[in-house]
């Protein structure tokens, strides 16, 4: 299936460039794109949409919002509350004060990690085990994800890994609801009223949701990576279509801007 | 008339600072983190502490032994580690116990107390497994709309630790180009808070620009320059980022390795500018801010 993907073209950019690229062009001018600590594709995917489509965009890092699309580079951050994320803000806001605003959510975009996903794209950045008080893995906690994933007009999963530890039947514990029991009202019904999940990304392929019930279907594998491997690395029946195309490989220009204006350092084209 | 008396100055010693912390107590860590006072609390040898807090502060303070339970919505190193060593270790042996939530229950739990009541209802987390996790989270009908919500109880810390950029003599606070991420909750919440402050500046200064005071009276202070190394102080300096690989480096080892980094910046320097000394002038001019 992937045998037309010429090999020199699959060789010049990293899994997380194509990743990044994929999520940049998904992202609309005007939209507000808020990013969490600890993920650099997304991070270089709402720099890359600014730069390349987006000068109303605003981006949102630990609480500063702010709009660069006048500055020759953003570069992606290299350490935890690294000034330079923040120093070009328009205005900052305290914890307390950032979910003041919710009913103007319906243009806010957010990116959620996870240790575990399951099939209707509920997550869990809590941890696995049976017994909350005896984790067999202690995750970091929900961070703002709850509130954010209950409220913000769309957001996607993205996650560095793609194993069947990872992508389970059920998760142990659920910190964002994606589409609760797969029921297409199931967020309404909760009275939850952001969008919900639109994609999940991997490092093998991007996923969205069937409409009835909501369930991760695969959408495009990235190029090198076939279905079989999907399958192979799914912990549960992925919906997976006839025809599966290969996800889009970023164009130069593209790669031009994230590699001179985003991710000079080449984050992510450096190994996990 | 001005009155006959002298106002109290409110400037106490880092000693008697965390002498009125005792063991068992519900503490509350501000962010940019109150180092100097963290490392004070490591020396006490503090026990059984409920900590609310986030990042290297509450790391370092389980690594220590200090704490029994955690409230906290992200125990991660950042761009260091994907979850604070100390925490998973302690989490994993069911050493301590965490009070799960997230920041927009956490503030709401902080707000109920600082405004005197028993709960505020929030919306986030709805659905999720946070109040089968958490019980003290109650699922309710909303007595307006009957919507499906949780009460948050209110949090109340015994005492509450924060590093601004400078206050007077009389608790009157400014944290520089910002009122801290969480420290306001954190102090409105709290029965006291102490405030470690880089500089102490004239109560003219203060008066000149009221609006730029961000905690106003009811605090105690304590002068710490550096305090927050290796943790950054805005407007003063960035984050000592070897320093904060070596701690991450030695918890994720843990045992002698974990203890030599504890014993070495937090056990053997006995107050804080002994620890200013071990770490050297130079380091610390280093860490400019741009």
């Amino acid at each position: 299936m992937n045998t037309e993907i010429p090999v020199e073209q699959t060789q010049s950019c990293s899994v997380q460039e194509i990743m990044a690229v994929f999520l940049a062009r998904d992202l609309v001018d005007g939209e507000q794109l808020q990013v969490g600590v600890g993920l650099p594709v997304p991070e270089a995917a709402v720099r890359l949409a600014h730069l390349m489509h987006g000068p109303n965009m605003e981006l949102i890092f630990l609480g500063a919002r702010m709009n660069v699309a006048h500055l020759d580079s953003i570069p992606l951050p290299q350490f935890g509350w690294d000034r330079r994320v923040v120093r070009w803000a328009e205005s900052y806001s305290d914890t307390g004060h950032r979910f003041d605003h919710v009913n103007d959510w319906a243009k806010r975009v957010f990116f959620v990690g996870g240790i575990q996903v399951d099939p209707q794209g509920n997550t869990n950045l809590i941890g696995i085990g049976e017994d909350h008080r005896r984790l067999k893995f202690r995750g970091p906690g929900s961070v703002g994800t709850p509130t954010l994933t209950t409220h913000v007009g769309r957001y996607y999963i993205v996650l560095n890994t793609h194993t069947a530890r990872t992508f389970v039947p059920k998760c142990d514990f659920i910190s964002t609801v994606g589409w609760g029991d797969g029921d297409p009202n199931a967020r309404s019904k909760l009275g939850l009223p952001g969008g919900g999940p639109r994609y999940c990304v991997t490092p093998l392929c991007v996923m969205d949701f069937t409409e009835s019930p909501k369930r991760l279907r695969l959408r495009s594998v990235h190029p090198g990576v076939c279905v079989d491997e999907v399958r192979d690395h799914t912990g549960f029946d992925l919906v997976i279509p006839d025809e599966v195309p290969i996800t889009a490989l970023p164009t130069p220009a593209e790669l031009t801007v994230l590699r001179e204006r985003v991710d000079p350092g080449g984050l992510l084209r450096s190994p996990n | 008339m001005a009155s006959l008396s002298l106002r109290r100055e409110r400037i106490i010693s880092e000693h008697d600072a965390v002498g009125c912390i005792a063991d068992g107590m519900t503490i509350a860590i501000g962010e940019p983190h109150p180092m100097a006072l963290v490392r004070h609390i490591i020396r006490r040898g503090l026990r059984n502490l409920t900590v609310i807090g986030s990042g290297l502060a509450l790391d370092i303070l389980i690594a220590a032994g200090c704490v029994r339970k955690v409230i906290s919505y992200y125990a991660g190193g950042g761009y260091w580690v994907p979850v604070a060593p100390a925490f998973r270790r302690a989490a994993e042996a069911g050493l301590i116990e965490v009070w799960e939530c997230e920041e927009g229950i956490l503030t709401s739990g902080l707000e109920a107390a600082g405004k005197g009541l028993p709960f505020l209802p929030w919306r986030g987390g709805v659905g999720t497994s946070l109040p089968q996790v958490n019980p003290d989270l109650k699922v309710f009908s909303d007595p307006i709309n009957g919507e499906t919500l949780i009460a948050v109880p209110a949090i109340i810390p015994d005492v509450t630790l924060l590093h601004a950029a400078e206050s007077d003599a009389y608790g009157n606070v400014r944290h520089c180009g910002g009122p801290g991420w969480i420290d306001l909750f954190l102090h409105r919440a709290a029965r006291r808070t102490i405030v470690q402050v880089e500089k102490v500046i004239s109560n003219e200064e203060i008066r000149s620009n009221p609006w730029a005071t961000t905690i106003n009276s009811g605090v105690d202070i304590c002068r710490m320059p550096y305090g927050a190394h290796p943790f950054y102080s805005r407007g003063y300096y960035v984050q000592d980022k070897p320093l904060v690989a070596e701690y991450f480096s030695a918890a994720n080892v843990g045992g002698a390795e974990l203890g030599h980094f504890l014993d070495t910046y937090c056990r053997e320097p006995q107050s804080h500018a002994e620890y200013l000394t071990a770490i050297g002038i130079k380091r610390l001019l280093d860490l400019h801010e741009y």
